[in-house]
């Protein structure tokens, strides 16, 4: 039996082509996301390793949750004293004091040097430091010298010897590159300065006189363990020692769970590749079966069980699923090796060879072949129950099963699915809501997915209603074709249907956050210019020199630090705290009040906080509590005074900018947005031009209107978009590849058919034009029917989102009419091969056709 | 009826062949043959005759390799495959041995096909005319599936005749039905020819089927070999006893009784 299903398959080549492809589409996406998490999470120990190459660490004690991610400025510092005291203990061959801080670095083309949102870093040069390689030039010596890391000499296009400009501690300043440091790995983008150790400490230091931290290496014959025994002592008052493998473990650990989500995003959308593709191999081995059902019927006939049969059809899914998750695999990691070229062009290096491992492999072919076995388990099932005689009658005509169970199967289905999301939209600020709209959002699409045969006759008679009317007898042809079959056109239909109400659901909710965030801040913000950086940090000189021109009315930087904590009986977590002068609030920024008092909240005093709703819920902190904020200066207790929400401002917590100067040091401070009004009698535009002008030697720093900046917030909601887009683009692309199956084997089923209409006059042209028409009322029913689910399914987001600013539902109409016309697009597409196979059909072939 | 003398269809020299070389079979090894207007031509002949090739021939679903076909008048050896298309839609008619209707259409909507597909507004006269003649009145919103074998060839004839073809070509009609069915077509097929002044012309191998025509011609091996006028059974079993080589001693008795055996066991060599 074995060799008969061989045969078949090699018999039927090009049969089982379209499913052997779909395969490998789902299994390349698998694999090319196993294989690219590899190679991040590879690249990003690099990075690490590179970053913290030292034995041990005497650093600022850490809360647990703080991130050690590069970049993340502390709000205190380790004294320099200690980096000769700890220099001074035995076994230390190196002590050194590290710093850094942002740095904007003006390229040879006059704009920042900065890639992708990679950070752009200013170290201290040491000349000692282990860790730095001198590989041309000197290093930095005095102020107004820098070296630069390799990768970032490169994409600055300077060379050593070259003078530029830079943005260091807010100040703009002349610097000439003295020379070109390795730093033992490739930064992923990140663009690294070197600063003479004075400079740095006057600039980077977080209090002017301490450093990061401090990094030990150990003399030859320590081990770090026993270095970081020695080092005990320096632990307490703040400071912490480790090892730096337990450092470095750490750091790796926390990207790992960072890249842990990407790789769970990027694998739902494998599943949902993998699903469509179940699909179609499930829909090619029914309708290969169906026309084998002969050929099974003598093997019966001959003495084959039922059971052998239903074998030598699952040993077919068997190599077809095989085969096809082979080439996924070596699809996947071309599809990897592709995007590292692609991501090496905008300046991110991932390191190390496309990672072949076993698991990657192993898991893709288990997948897909799993999925095509289990895909033709059911065909199988039905040509090994067809009595033998049954099959063997000239008109071989399989019964259509019946609807009904699927019927009543899809209904209560999709009616728990609306139970739960009735009683989710009932009580929106339940916490099992958001599960109850997930799970009922499932049910829903799966109660779709069963009855859609059912429904496929009324939808397709609809849709075709103008075919039928207007091209008469092709429409009602091809009408007929689509709806013979009901099971079959919804399984092709599905799989488009699944990309399709993910797109509908994505498009809804992404566009109605849009309207939501655009609707509040327009109400939120005031201010006639709005001033960012795309470092996300606007130098302090900045901030100063706005402030003081004449055509600014009023000039508010919104300034914020990260620290510690607490509320009642709670450990301390790192959380942003925004510092806003007096009159702020009210004045360029308005927030809704939730609970407290306005006045307070407008004129936040000395002990005084104010909270956002989200976190106040979050941590159940109510107005009179007593939070504990620790920064630089110590901690101290602040009272909640007002509960508020707000989309214009980023952080939880806002207190008086008095209060945060209090906490933390100005220079620690981070400015990221600057809220001016015109003085009067100046125009926005007039304003604009003025704040433009100062701002410009900054080179990073922009300026908006208000417009401008609403609009800006609404382009990050379209970037998002985009991205989803492409990634459902593959589905789209596996959906097409099943449409084309279909049609592909429904004309190789239909060739007597054909061949008789043909015989009676049907023209070639006519007869593509059938396939053609059935390929689009497929293609539109599916995505119709997906489109509606989707639809229907975002629409019930705003309600138990509103708080987390989903406010408002918008339907972006155009955008679904242009799904649909993608959607005949794609229909035309898919019936081309088919359509030109079945028009190439010799009459007389097909009407003697067995 | 007055007859017009003048074959409504004719071959000369018709040659063709499949295969190349050792294996070349000649199933046409030039055939003159004429198809008289409005006569119902049967064309016999055992396995492999060539009698289906003929039939393919004339009717431009297969390409001869030398001579003429001349169907109505046009030249159909040298067409086109548009051009064989339309002589297909609007002068000749099919009813084949089985699968002759469209799965997806009624009955009506079968019959009217060729109609639709040539855009030609529906005579609902001669539409009448010809289901009343196939007695098919009460069965037309039906689906092929729920309707009987003779039936299903009952809708074909009707297909057949409603574009008013000159030539309707017949491969088989009643190879898969009863002998009551058969005589059902067989009768509607003769009558559209004596009331409807059609021309018909039929591939059989059952002499039953054969003594409902005028006119039938013998084919053996790739040529003309014999021809009875106003046929009877006996006379068409008789020269088909005739065809057969000399130390057959059956009698004609196989190809009678095939006429009612299981429609598997007499399946047309239509594909050679």
């Amino acid at each position: 039996m074995g060799r008969v299903a061989l045969r078949g398959i090699r018999a039927h080549l090009v049969r089982f082509l379209l499913s052997l492809l779909a395969v490998a589409l789902g299994v390349a996406f698998v694999a090319g996301t196993f294989a690219l998490r590899t190679m991040l999470s590879g690249t990003f120990d690099g990075i690490v390793d590179a970053a913290a190459p030292a034995d041990a660490y005497v650093r600022v004690d850490q809360p647990d949750d703080a991130s050690v991610v590069m970049g993340t400025t502390t709000a205190q510092s380790v004294p320099l004293e200690l980096v000769d005291e700890v220099a001074a203990v035995d076994g230390v061959a190196h002590a050194i004091g590290g710093l850094s801080g942002t740095i904007v670095l003006v390229g040879a083309d006059g704009t920042a040097v900065q890639s992708t949102q990679a950070p752009s870093l200013a170290l201290n040069y040491v000349p000692d430091d282990p860790s730095l390689h001198v590989v041309e030039g000197r290093g930095p010596e005095r102020t107004g010298e820098v070296a630069l890391e390799t990768a970032t000499l490169e994409s600055s296009g300077l060379s050593v010897g070259d003078t530029t400009t830079a943005v260091l501690g807010g100040e703009v300043t002349e610097v000439e590159i003295v020379g070109r440091v390795d730093l033992g790995g490739p930064m992923a983008g990140a663009t690294i300065v070197l600063v003479d150790q004075q400079t740095a400490l006057d600039v980077l230091s977080p209090d002017g006189g301490g450093v990061n931290e401090i990094a030990v290496y150990a003399a030859d014959g320590t081990t770090p363990e026993q270095l970081a025994e020695r080092l005990a002592p320096f632990a307490g008052d703040g400071l912490e020692v480790v090892t730096g493998d337990a450092l470095r473990a750490d750091s790796k650990a926390d990207i790992a769970s960072q890249l842990g989500f990407i790789t769970t995003f990027l694998l739902v959308f494998a599943g949902i590749a993998l699903f469509v593709g179940a699909f179609i191999i499930s829909n090619t081995f029914a309708m290969s079966v169906r026309q084998r059902m002969r050929e099974l019927a003598l093997l019966r006939a001959v003495g084959a069980s039922p059971l052998q049969v239903f074998a030598s059809v699952l040993v077919q899914a068997a190599v077809v699923g095989l085969l096809g998750s082979a080439l996924g695999v070596a699809g996947g990691l071309a599809l990897v090796s592709g995007l590292r070229v692609v991501l090496g062009s905008i300046g991110m290096d991932l390191v190390g060879d496309i990672p072949v491992d076993a698991t990657t492999v192993v898991v893709s072919l288990v997948v897909g072949t799993a999925v095509s076995v289990l895909a033709a388990a059911l065909p199988a099932r039905r040509a090994a129950l067809v009595p033998p005689v049954e099959a063997m009658r000239d008109d071989v005509a399989v019964p259509e099963r019946s609807l009904r169970w699927r019927a009543v199967g899809g209904l209560a289905i999709g009616a728990l699915g609306v139970t739960a999301l009735a009683l989710a939209l009932t009580r929106p600020e339940e916490d099992a809501a958001e599960t109850l709209l997930g799970v009922g959002a499932g049910a829903v699409l799966v109660g779709v997915l069963m009855l859609s045969p059912v429904v496929a006759r009324a939808a397709v008679g609809v849709l075709a209603w103008p075919f039928v009317r207007l091209l008469r007898p092709v429409g009602r042809l091809a009408r007929g074709n689509v709806v013979r079959n009901p099971r079959r056109t919804a399984n092709t239909a599905g799989a488009l249907m699944i990309g399709m109400a993910l797109v509908g659901a994505v498009s809804v909710i992404a566009v109605s956050a849009q309207q939501s965030v655009t609707g509040v801040v327009e109400a939120q913000t005031n201010a006639d210019v709005v001033v960012r950086s795309a470092t996300m940090v606007i130098p302090s000189g900045a901030v100063d020199e706005v402030a003081a021109l004449p055509e600014a009315g009023t000039s508010d930087a919104v300034a914020f630090a990260p620290l510690a904590v607490s509320g009642p009986g709670e450990e301390p977590a790192v959380d942003y705290v925004i510092g806003l002068a007096d009159g702020t609030l009210g004045r360029s920024v308005e927030v809704e009040l939730v609970d407290g008092s306005l006045a307070a909240l407008e004129a936040l005093d000395a002990g005084q906080v104010a909270v956002t709703e989200a976190a106040a819920d979050q941590h159940g902190w109510q107005v009179g509590d007593d939070l504990t904020v620790a920064g630089a200066a110590g901690p101290q207790d602040l009272s909640v005074v007002a509960v508020f929400t707000t989309n214009v401002l980023g952080a939880p917590l806002v207190v008086g900018q008095d209060v945060l100067d209090t906490l933390v040091p100005r220079e620690q401070q981070q400015v990221d947005t600057i809220l001016v009004t015109a003085a009067a009698g100046v125009t926005a535009t007039e304003l604009q031009d003025a704040v433009a002008d100062v701002v410009a030697p900054y080179v990073v720093v922009s300026v908006l209107t208000r417009d401008e900046f609403v609009s800006n917030l609404a382009a990050q909601v379209d970037q998002l978009l985009v991205i989803l887009y492409a990634l459902l683009g593959l589905s789209v692309v596996i959906a097409v590849l099943g449409i084309v199956n279909t049609l592909a084997l429904s004309v190789i089923e239909r060739t007597r058919e054909i061949g008789l209409l043909r015989a009676v006059g049907l023209g070639r042209l006519q007869l593509a034009g059938t396939v053609t028409i059935e390929s689009v009322l497929t293609a539109v029913f599916g995505t119709v029917l997906g489109l509606a689910v989707g639809v229907a399914l975002a629409a019930t987001m705003p309600t138990v989102y509103a708080d987390d600013g989903l406010s408002e539902l918008a339907v972006p109409w155009a955008n679904l009419g242009g799904m649909v016309a993608l959607a005949v697009v794609v229909g035309v597409l898919a019936a081309l091969w088919p359509g030109i196979r079945a028009a190439r059909l010799k009459v007389l072939d097909a009407v003697a056709y067995e | 009826m007055a007859r017009d003398t003048t074959p409504i269809a004719s071959a000369r020299g018709l040659v063709k062949t499949y295969g190349r070389g050792d294996t070349a079979v000649h199933a046409l090894a030039g055939v003159d043959v004429d198809f008289g207007r409005g006569e119902l031509t049967a064309i016999m002949g055992p396995s492999g005759s060539g009698k289906s090739t003929l039939m393919h021939c004339m009717a431009g679903l297969d390409r001869t390799d030398a001579g003429t076909v001349v169907v109505d008048g046009l030249e159909v050896s040298g067409m086109n495959e548009r051009k064989l298309t339309r002589l297909r839609r609007d002068r000749l008619g099919f009813v084949f041995q089985a699968f002759n209707l469209v799965p997806t259409l009624t009955a009506l909507e079968n019959i009217t096909l060729p109609l639709d597909i040539a855009r030609r507004p529906v005579d609902r006269a001669h539409l009448d005319t010809v289901v009343r003649a196939v007695g098919l009145e009460d069965r037309l919103d039906h689906k092929p599936s729920e309707l009987s074998g003779g039936q299903q060839q009952r809708v074909a004839c009707a297909r057949a005749l409603v574009t008013r073809p000159a030539v309707v070509f017949a491969d088989e009609p009643t190879g898969n039905l009863d002998s009551t069915s058969s005589a059902e077509v067989l009768g509607f097929l003769r009558r559209s020819v004596d009331e409807l002044g059609q021309s018909v012309v039929m591939v059989t191998h059952d002499p039953t089927a054969a003594s409902y025509a005028h006119r039938v011609l013998f084919l053996a091996d790739g040529r003309l070999v014999g021809e009875v006028v106003d046929p009877t059974t006996e006379s068409v079993l008789a020269a088909l006893a005739a065809l057969r080589p000399a130390r057959s001693t059956e009698p004609a008795a196989p190809a009678a009784s095939a006429a009612s055996a299981a429609p598997v066991a007499t399946s047309s060599p239509a594909a050679l």
